[in-house]
């Protein structure tokens, strides 16, 4: 496997050392995706049925029993308030939709929540925990990091061989955020066009599975 | 009612079980796979079928198992509950079926009233959606339909969102303690305002335009 390390300058990268890098960084995002799983079947199936044996205490508390159902009406609330929580922490390790459904649900997803007019352009192709890990939380850097009146931004993911390609453009240029996930896997990124401003591409190519 | 149930994680599906026998209704079978329901639903005959989104048969056997629970028995409702309110998962719901049809939170059904109130409706072949979803696509809205939506009155935007919830005239109606007739009204005003042109009466159409529109953008950029 060839390494692609732009920054470093010169050809006396130690191809060992650079491989297990990647490999770690691999391992890094396949924790993440575990770590997440995890949540999902461990706490919060719990505490949901949690709520449930609640309900059947309402029940049986029943009919006379108006102070006590008004307190697990409450209770129940609140489980609901950690559990969103829980899902916080969660989109924050490896977000559920993006390991269930991919890249292109995940950054629509993205998009709507930024109210940002942005065009995400993907097929339902898998790539992998770490490329796909990687591409999602640096589009969302990148995507977060535009002004408010930012324009008909674009996103395209695609595979090129054994590497997933992204495009994010009619931006104001996210080199950094791109070079930061996509570097430490292999990954290249390039500035195809930085005029005017607001209106560039940058393009990130992830090694992948 | 009877209701079939499929559901991996034991601790859950044991507790709903209860709930729902507390409720009063026939868990006429109880699974932890998509697979297994399928199979029992052969010679067992059921109401509803309550089912996981994620379960196997992997990665999101809820979906593979209600398209062919839809094709064997299309009268049988399908009630999705899921750790996550998706408007993804919303949309391949909807692409399965449009009437007696729901997808809610795990921890929002867990009382005796939400849970049968839920199942009735799906049972009067109507759409529930997870409030908790409904309302984050009404705040949602971008450029020209943030504006339209915005434009319309507090009245008229709990209405939109409890029409985003699926329900009826007289669900809204009995939500908002007002008239079915000033419910008409208000969905009548609402209609014009967003620029919809549809038959406001029936029922589905009516849910799948307002999801249409509170959608679309996204999916257009």
């Amino acid at each position: 496997m060839v390494s692609r390390f732009p920054h470093r300058v010169g050809d006396d990268v130690d191809e060992p050392v650079a491989e297990a890098c990647r490999r770690k960084n691999q391992d890094h995002w396949r924790r993440r995706r575990l770590l997440q799983r995890q949540l999902h079947d461990g706490a919060a199936l719990r505490i949901s049925a949690l709520t449930l044996r609640l309900g059947l205490l309402e029940h049986r508390a029943a009919p006379d029993g108006h102070a006590v159902q008004g307190c697990i009406g409450e209770l129940q609330d609140e489980l609901h308030a950690v559990l969103e929580e829980l899902r916080d922490v969660a989109a924050k390790i490896y977000p559920p939709l993006l390991d269930e459904a991919g890249l292109g649900p995940a950054l629509r997803e993205v998009a709507a929540a930024l109210q940002a007019p942005v065009t995400v352009v993907a097929s339902e192709e898998r790539f992998g925990p770490a490329a796909e890990g990687a591409a999602y939380f640096a589009t969302m850097q990148c995507l977060a990091a535009q002004p408010a009146e930012a324009q008909s931004m674009k996103v395209v993911v695609r595979r090129e061989d054994d590497t997933l390609m992204l495009s994010v453009s009619g931006i104001a240029a996210c080199h950094a955020e791109l070079m930061d996930e996509a570097r430490p896997l292999g990954g290249t990124v390039e500035v195809i066009t930085e005029s005017p401003p607001g209106a560039s591409t940058v393009i990130a190519r992830i090694p992948c599975e | 009612m009877r209701v079939a149930l499929a559901e991996d994680g034991a601790l859950f599906r044991e507790g709903l079980l209860m709930l729902l026998r507390a409720a009063g209704h026939q868990v006429v079978c109880s699974a932890a796979d998509g697979d297994e329901l399928v199979a029992l639903l052969t010679t067992e005959p059921a109401d509803v079928a309550i089912l996981d989104i994620r379960m196997p048969p992997e990665p999101d056997g809820g979906l593979i198992t209600a398209e062919r629970l839809r094709a064997a028995h299309p009268d049988l409702g399908l009630l999705f509950l899921s750790h996550y309110a998706e408007s993804h998962y919303l949309m391949r719901i909807l692409e399965i079926g449009t009437e007696s049809i729901g997808y809610r939170l795990k921890e929002k059904v867990g009382s005796v009233e939400v849970l049968t109130d839920t199942l009735n409706r799906i049972g009067n072949g109507e759409i529930v959606i997870e409030p908790v979803l409904a309302k984050r696509l009404v705040e949602r809205t971008r450029g020209d339909k943030k504006d339209v939506v915005a434009a319309l009155s507090d009245r008229e935007q709990e209405v939109l969102r409890l029409m985003a919830e699926g329900r009826s005239n007289n669900g809204i109606a009995g939500q908002l303690y007002i008239t079915p007739k000033a419910v008409e009204k208000h969905i009548a005003n609402i209609f014009v305002k967003l620029g919809l042109h549809i038959d406001t009466a029936a029922h589905h159409r009516r849910v799948l335009a307002v999801l249409t529109y509170l959608r679309s953008q996204r999916d257009q950029g």
